[in-house]
Order: structure tokens, then sequence, then C-alpha cells
């Protein structure tokens, strides 16, 4: 018998009875369906996150006061904390593999601007912070080393704060009161949504100087920096310098309970992300195994039906000379032409909600793009192909094994 | 259809032995209860012969047909097909001879349904070790036609009267051009009109070198045979043979 023939009987034999094929292949659908869109939709958040990454910049670095806590403890940030100075600050910018650093101080309060009122969060920082945050502006400039200087009160506000104060009209040079002091408005920054699920178009940036005036502080809330090339190596200088500075003894295993200060870079991000996806992909591929298992189940019930319905069709076979083999293969691919079909009708359902889930949030967020993993489509449509086999094979062998005359006579 | 040369004289003459049973037994076994059906079948069948075989019901006619069809095992003595014993062919030996040696028609047809007549009767090429596909369907549309069908060709099986399915069940069984067509029955559920186009075609294959043999319960039907078997009770109690009897007859009147 030639595969042709078992293809055409196998898809003759689906095709008769539609509607059942269907339903039987509903466990595959779902369960194939499911996964094509879930690592889709997987793909496309990574690549939102990924791009804020990339839009931080890979070499872009945080430190903050505080402490990771004891092993598998939580994280402590402070604000409050006096562990950073200035001259810490200062010391790390001779650090040859850090290129700029920036302290911050954050500035408590609102800003007015006649009657309207924002509520932003008011940034102090030297002018290397734009630098570090990949900032832009669309309108006027950033405030430089004079302005850092003689503390102006000067101030370049995120498109949120413009819209909120102005609606729209021209920002630049206004005065407006931030924290009840007067400021100019000298710069509007570029919109730029959201970056780590956090709104960042509501912040106002001031020199450093002027909010350490305001706020009578001589510690920093936190610094930002860049690195050369390798962040580990930029990390590593950091944390044994600052380590020196604030007389810290490193515990014997090495570990970073001791310090004050805690280190962070959009490429751990990166790393914590890569975590995330794994237990993703685990997550998934479980519901795959279950759905597949129980589409498995409801194909071989289907299939000893089929096979028990036509019992005397297989003794009529077997009467003008089908082999075992030739009964066995036909209810094989039988069974595995229901599977496939019913992970190839997923893998459409799949990427078709997929496509109109990415088009909906795409409105919202626009760096979503619709994404679809073709290694994740490949796997299905095996792990379907294996599950028709697995699961067709008993009813083939019971076919197989038919004796023909008894076949013939079964009512 | 092949053309092998069809003449009377060789018949009887038992030159070109096809089957031979010696002592064939076979008991049927339910829930270790066993019930004899056959007792010790001794039968010679050469090439070409057309047998009719008669006898009361449950006398075990298609029991004994079954088994010379490969579509049943016997469960005592010997059946030699072309001298080799039935009982030393496994399965897939026995799949080859089913799809190249012999075939069946049925009493009930056995069409498969939802299918076209066309497709009926292609069905025992997709199985045939040797005929290459490419001539499949030409040999269908031979068998039809030999049967007289082919302008029911797209027809569905269930679409046919019981006359024409008899029919496509004949083009099924002559499409590989087996050497023995055993038929069970094959006028059994039609009308006289129908049951007479269906001997032709038999006798036809008969007269284009095919062994016929045939269960009926009806004289008439088993008028068109050259030997008829009668069974009775599992065992064969009369085996007369046309040819031999008008031989023996013509000898006769020639002594006289
Ligand atoms: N599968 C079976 N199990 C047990 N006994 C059976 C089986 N098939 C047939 N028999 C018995 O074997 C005997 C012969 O049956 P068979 O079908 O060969 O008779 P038949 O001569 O063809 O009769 P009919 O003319 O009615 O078709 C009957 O007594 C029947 O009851
Ligand atoms: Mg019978």
């Amino acid at each position: 018998m030639l595969l042709r023939d078992l293809f055409s009987t196998a898809s003759k034999a689906v095709t008769v009875n539609r509607m059942r094929s269907l339903l039987t292949m509903l466990g595959i659908i779902i369960g194939v369906g499911a996964v094509v869109l879930m690592t889709g939709v997987g793909k496309s958040i990574e690549g939102v996150i990924l791009g804020q990454i990339d839009f931080m910049g890979p070499k872009t670095m945080a430190i903050f006061p505080g402490n990771d806590g004891p092993e598998g403890g939580s994280t402590t940030m402070r604000p409050d904390f006096d562990a950073l100075t200035f001259d810490d600050a200062e010391a790390i910018d001779e650090l040859t593999t850090v290129t700029s650093i920036a302290p911050v101080v954050f500035v408590p309060g609102d800003a007015r601007y006649g009657r309207e009122k924002a509520d932003p969060r008011i940034i102090g920082s030297s002018p290397e912070y734009y630098l570090n945050q990949n900032i832009e502006t669309s309108k006027g400039r950033f405030h430089d080393a004079k302005d850092e200087e003689s503390s102006n009160y000067v101030a370049v506000i995120g498109s949120e704060i413009a819209d909120d104060l102005f609606f729209g009209r021209s920002a630049v040079g206004k005065r407006i009161e931030l924290a009840d002091r007067k400021f100019t408005v000298i710069g509007v920054l570029k919109p730029v949504g959201m970056v780590f699920f956090q709104n960042i178009d509501d912040r106002i940036i001031i020199p450093l100087s002027t909010a350490v005036n305001m706020t009578g502080r001589s510690h920093a809330d936190m610094f930002t920096l860049q690195s050369t090339n390798g962040f580990e190596i930029a990390f590593a200088d950091v944390r044994a310098l600052l380590r020196q500075r604030h007389g810290i003894t490193v515990p014997e295993d090495g570990s970073t309970d001791n310090d004050d200060f805690l280190v962070r870079s959009a490429a751990q991000a990166e790393q914590i992300l890569g975590t995330v996806s794994i237990s993703l992909t685990v997550f998934i591929t479980m519901i795959a195994g279950i759905s597949l298992f129980v589409g498995g189940i409801g194909i071989m019930n289907i299939m000893l039906v089929s096979v028990t319905e036509r019992t005397r069709e297989i003794g009529l076979r077997k009467a003008v000379g089908a082999k075992r083999r030739d009964i066995l293969l036909q209810i094989l691919i039988e069974s595995v032409f229901l599977t496939l079909l019913g992970g190839l009708i997923g893998i459409a359902i799949g990427i078709g909600i997929d496509f109109l889930l990415a088009k909906t949030i795409e409105k919202f967020l626009a760096e979503y793009q619709f994404a679809i993993s073709i290694g994740a489509i490949f796997l299905a449509l095996a792990m379907a192909t294996i599950t028709g086999i697995a699961f067709g094979i008993y009813p083939a062998r019971k076919a197989s094994k038919l004796h023909p005359i008894e076949a013939l006579r079964y009512e | 259809m092949p053309s092998t040369n069809h003449s009377n004289g060789l018949n009887g003459n038992g030159n070109s032995t096809l089957i031979e049973t010696r002592k064939l037994c076979k008991s049927y076994f339910n829930d270790e209860l066993e019930t004899p059906v056959l007792f010790d079948i001794d039968l010679t069948i050469n090439k070409n012969e057309f047998i009719a075989i008669m006898g009361p019901s449950g006398s075990g006619k298609s029991t004994l047909m079954h088994i010379l069809g490969f579509l049943d095992h016997h469960t005592g003595g010997e059946y030699l097909f072309h001298g080799k014993h039935a009982q030393e062919m496994d399965e897939d030996t026995l799949a080859k001879v089913r799809a190249t040696r012999v075939s069946f028609v049925f009493q009930a047809f056995n069409l498969l349904p939802r299918a076209s007549v066309l497709q009926n009767v292609m069905l025992p090429l997709i199985y045939h070790p040797t005929i290459p596909a490419s001539e499949r369907l030409e040999r269908t549309k031979k068998a039809i036609e030999a049967v007289d069908l082919t302008d029911h060709s797209d027809y569905l099986s269930n679409q046919l009267s019981g006359g024409q399915k008899q029919r496509v069940a004949i083009a099924r069984a002559l499409v590989t051009e087996p050497e023995v067509i055993f038929a069970d029955e094959p006028t059994g559920n039609l009308d006289s009109t129908s049951g007479i186009q269906v001997m032709q075609a038999l006798q036809e294959l008969h007269s284009n070198g095919h062994t016929i043999i045939l269960v009926t319960h009806e004289q008439a039907t088993a008028d068109h045979a050259d030997r008829i078997i009668e069974l009775f009770d599992g065992r064969i109690t009369k085996d007369t043979n046309k040819f031999k009897t008008r031989k023996a007859k013509r000898e006769n009147s020639l002594k006289k």
C-alpha cells in the first residue's frame, strides 16, 4: 500500500465526520493555541522591556543607599539614608571604568502655574544626568554647569507636566512654582511613556546645587552613572571603592551583607528578565503538556469509537488483502492527521488572537510589537504529532488485529 | 482479462489441481465450548472449474468457503493451495494470497458506504503488491465495464439497487484478476432478473479462465455450474460433475 493511499484514506475518514473531528481536535486546538498565544505575548513583552533597557542604555548603572538584606531577604532602598555622600560621587568619578556620574536628590513638593497644579517628581541632579538617562528635549535646553555653579532656579519639565500646566502652549521662559519657589522653565522633555512600567514623563529636573540649597541635604538619594564597556568590571570597581571609603569589612563568603549601598544596572535587569522568561517557558510547557495529554485521551477515545464503528470496513479491507501493517498505519495516520490538523488550527487561532491583542495594546503602549515564537510553533506541532502517535497506537493495533470474518460479521 | 485457453476437456482430468483438502475439519470455539461444523472434508478442485456448493441452512457452506478463501482457519486436517499448506502461511502471506489469488463475493455485498462504485471496485488494488498505481484506474474501469455498470461509476454505493450492488461486488472481486472467485449466495438477496444478470457475469468470468466456487440454494443457479457439491451437517454427501456424467453417459451409450 502506498503512502499516498494511506493519506487519502485517512483524510477521507477525518473529513466524512467533520463535526466530530473538530470536537475531537478541540483539546489539541486549545492547547496549541494557548501555547502559541502565550509565547507570542511573552515575546512581545520581552521586546518592550528589552527596548526599555536599550533606551536606558546597557551601560547605565545606579547606586542606592541601603542593603540587599541577608540571603533571600528583601531589598531595602532608603532615600533618607545618608550612606552616599557627594564626596563619594567625586571619588567614583575618578574611576577609569566610570565615564560619568550624576548624584540625585529628590525634592518633595508640587508644581504650579497660575491656577494649574501638577504632581511631579522633582529631581535635583547635575547636567551629566541627561546623558546618563538618555534624555532628549523637544523644546529649549538642559541646564548646564553655569546654572549649577550659580544655583539657578531653572527647571527642565517632562512632557506630561508641560501638558498639565500649559495645555500645549509654549512653556519655555514661563515662571512656575516648585515647592513654593519660583523657577524659570528652560526646556521641555520629549515624551517617552512607560519605562519599566513606570511613567517618567512626570519628572522635573533642576540643578543639583539648587536642590541641595532647597532641602539642606548633604547626601544623595542615588547616583546614576555610565560605565565603560563591561558593567561587571565597573560594578566591582564601584563596590570596592565604596566599601573602602565606608570602612566596610566584607564577610568571608564575599556577600554584600555588610554593605550600605546597592548597585543596579539595566544589564542586570536583562538577566532577571532571562530568569523570568525561563519560568514562563516552563509554565507554558506544562500547560501545553496537560492540554495535549487531555486532547490525546479525547483522540484515543474517538479513534476507538471509530475503529469499532468501522469494524466491518476493516474486515472488508483485510478480506481484499490489507496487511496488518496497512490497517495499523491507516488508523495511526488518521489519528496523527487529527492532532496535526488540530495543531495547525490551534496555531492559526493563536496567531490570530496574538495579532488582535497586539493591535489593541499597541494603541496604549507603542513599543508593544506583534511577535510570534517560531520555536514554540514547531515544538507545538511536534508535540501534536507525538500525541497523535502515542494515543493512536492502541486503537490502531486493536484494528490491525481484527480477524477478517469476525470483523465482517460484526453488527 | 486473462485469456487462459478455455477448454472443458481439462475439467475433471485432475491434472492442474488448485485446491486440495484432506480430512479438513472446522470447529468454532466459544468460551471453551466446541461447536464442530465441518467433518473430514476431502475435496480436490482444479483450475477453471465452476462449482456450486449446495446444502441446507447451517450445513457449513459459508464456513467451508471462508476457509477455502483464506478468510478463516481450519482446525483439523489439511488445506493445500497450489500444493502449499495453508496452516504454514503467516499473516502477511495470507494477506498477499487474499490480495492476489482469491477474492470473495459476499451475500451481504459488503461495499464501503459513502464511497462511489469506482472507489469500491478500486479498493483491492490499493492493497495489491504488484499492480502499479498507474494501472489502477484503467483496470477498475475495465472491471466495471465487465459487469455493465460504466454508467453508474460515480454513484455512491447506497444509491444502487441490490442487483447493482452485487455486480459492484463482482467487479471488485475480479479487478485483481484472481485465480479463484468465491461467491457466497451472490443471488440470495436478489430478484430473478438481477440474479440472472449476476450469474451471467460469473459465467463470463468462468469462460475467461477463472475458477468459480459459489454457494446457492437454488437449483436453477446451481445448473450454471459444471460440478455440484452437496453438504449436509458438515459432510460432503454428493459430488456430481456434469461433464463426467455426460461423458459416462456417452461412453455408456457408445458401449450399448
Ligand atoms: N462464529 C460462530 N460461532 C459458532 N458457531 C458458528 C459460527 N459461525 C457459524 N456457526 C455455526 O456453524 C454452522 C454452519 O454455519 P454456516 O454459516 O457455515 O452455514 P451455512 O451452510 O452457510 O448456512 P446458510 O445457508 O444459512 O448460510 C451453523 O450451525 C452455525 O450455527
Ligand atoms: Mg451461509
